[in-house]
């Protein structure tokens, strides 16, 4: 049954994630995007934080609290869809800007989704698996699967796991003319009401240590599933399956977050799985507080693991009440674009 | 353009090339090595720096052991520029 053991968590978000952790009060969108507060770099060589991109910078930050101390993982797991995009359009556009002629070999080095895993490796000496999940909308996902087979295998060894992802500018563009962003100008309170087409652009990374020692551990990955349809009855189909197997006789969702993201176009999927959940299941929203990215469920993940720690759980992420001293099973579901789903299990540890 | 000016907008396109968090062209003397101390560069910024002569200054440097005579400091950097460019 045990996936792995989540025993640290640390988030750079739009929202006050990092250090002192505050998210009561909801910062709100610049230029029409959620960016993370990027805390001041610390602990990195000069010479090599001027080369990191934005999405190299802020994993990079997240994830060297988890590795102090000593720490040292025997694999770092990423997932990302877009890191390094930046820097790969901008060696492409000089590609052509000079006519193929020489070029800068800095952005050409950050260019790939695999930076941000190579730089940890290379910042903490570590010469472990190392590995980075590019698949769009479940990156993050095929991260923690592989992490749960690593420590299924090594159930001592720790695993740094994360996800990162920045709005690279062209991917901006491209997805709003796509119509994948609301144009008009909005307070993120009113996200889930305006019930127009669009969400709005996120960006963010979330790290966690995970290993299979459930002793001090902060929460236990069960499970997690995935699913390309667009097909609303094969998404219903596949949490009930999910859930079949997943969930021990008697045991109910104590809270769902969902991935709701105020684009009318995707929120018949949320309102199915919501109405599978008995009328105990209280309901989560964090994407007020990210934005829509590929790999948003890494902050879903923190979010449940902030509130399965009895941390204050303020109004605006509560779609329906629960009671967060009785909570200790959530499910986290998320669709990208309408075509890639995820279930994701999450509890106490050690209570079942 | 004179030799003051030319250093001055060297100055500004290294700290734009090579992203110089913080450092302003007021902080680089003119006689300070760009490698090792000083600024503290390394190999791949050396590329970059020629890459910076080559699209600014219409200038090539094909020989590694003459970049090594070029790229000391901005007194040998604009000495150069002056007598080889281009553009």
């Amino acid at each position: 049954m045990p996936m792995f053991y989540i025993h640290q968590t640390s988030c750079i978000s739009p929202q006050q994630t990092f250090d002192s952790v505050d998210i009561s009060v909801l910062h709100q969108p610049v230029e029409h995007k959620l960016k993370v507060i990027e805390p001041v770099a610390t602990g990195i060589p000069m010479g090599t934080l001027r080369r990191m991109s934005k999405a190299v910078r802020m994993g990079v930050m997240a994830a060297l609290p988890l590795l102090q101390d000593g720490t040292e993982p025997a694999g770092i797991i990423i997932g990302t869809a877009n890191a390094g995009m930046e820097d790969c359009f901008y060696f492409l556009k000089q590609m052509v800007d000079y006519n193929e002629g020489l070029l800068t070999p800095g952005n050409f080095v950050q260019s790939t989704p695999n930076a941000l895993a190579s730089q940890l490796s290379m910042l903490k000496q570590n010469h472990g698996y190392n590995i980075t999940h590019v698949h769009l909308g479940l990156a993050f996902e095929n991260a923690m699967t592989d992490a749960g087979m690593m420590i299924k295998e090594n159930p001592r060894n720790n695993y740094l796991l994360g996800a990162v992802d920045d709005i690279p500018s062209y991917n901006y563009i491209l997805n709003s003319l796509a119509g994948w962003f609301k144009k008009e100008p909005f307070a993120l309170e009113d996200l889930y009401t305006l019930q127009t087409p669009g969400s709005i652009a996120g960006e963010g990374t979330a790290m966690f240590l995970v290993n299979g020692n459930p002793e001090d551990a902060i929460a236990q990955l069960r499970a997690v599933e995935t699913i390309h349809t667009e097909e609303e009855e094969a998404v219903k189909q596949r949490l009930k399956y999910f859930l079949e197997k997943n969930l021990i006789n008697g045991e109910e969702i104590d809270v769902l977050i969902t991935g709701e993201n105020g684009d009318s176009r995707l929120l018949h999927y949320y309102l199915a799985c919501e109405e599978m959940m008995p009328h105990t299941t209280g309901i989560a929203r964090f994407k007020h507080m990210c934005g829509e990215y590929p790999t948003a469920t890494a902050m879903a993940l923190w979010l449940g693991c902030y509130i399965l720690q009895k941390n204050p759980v303020p109004s605006h992420i509560i779609k329906k009440s629960f009671s967060k001293k009785n909570c200790k099973t959530i499910l986290i579901y998320n669709n990208y674009k309408g075509g890639q789903h995820s279930f994701i299990l999450l509890s106490v540890p050690g209570c079942f | 353009m004179e030799t003051a000016e030319l250093k001055q907008q060297l100055k500004k396109q290294i700290i734009e090339f090579l992203n110089l968090i913080s450092v302003k062209p007021e902080d680089i003397k003119d006689d300070e090595p760009l490698f090792g101390e000083g600024l503290g560069l390394d190999s791949i910024d050396s590329i970059e720096l020629i890459v910076l002569l080559g699209r600014e200054y219409g200038i090539t440097i094909q020989d590694p052991k003459e970049g090594r005579k070029i790229l000391v400091d901005i007194n040998t950097m604009v000495s150069y520029i002056e007598q080889h460019r281009t553009k």
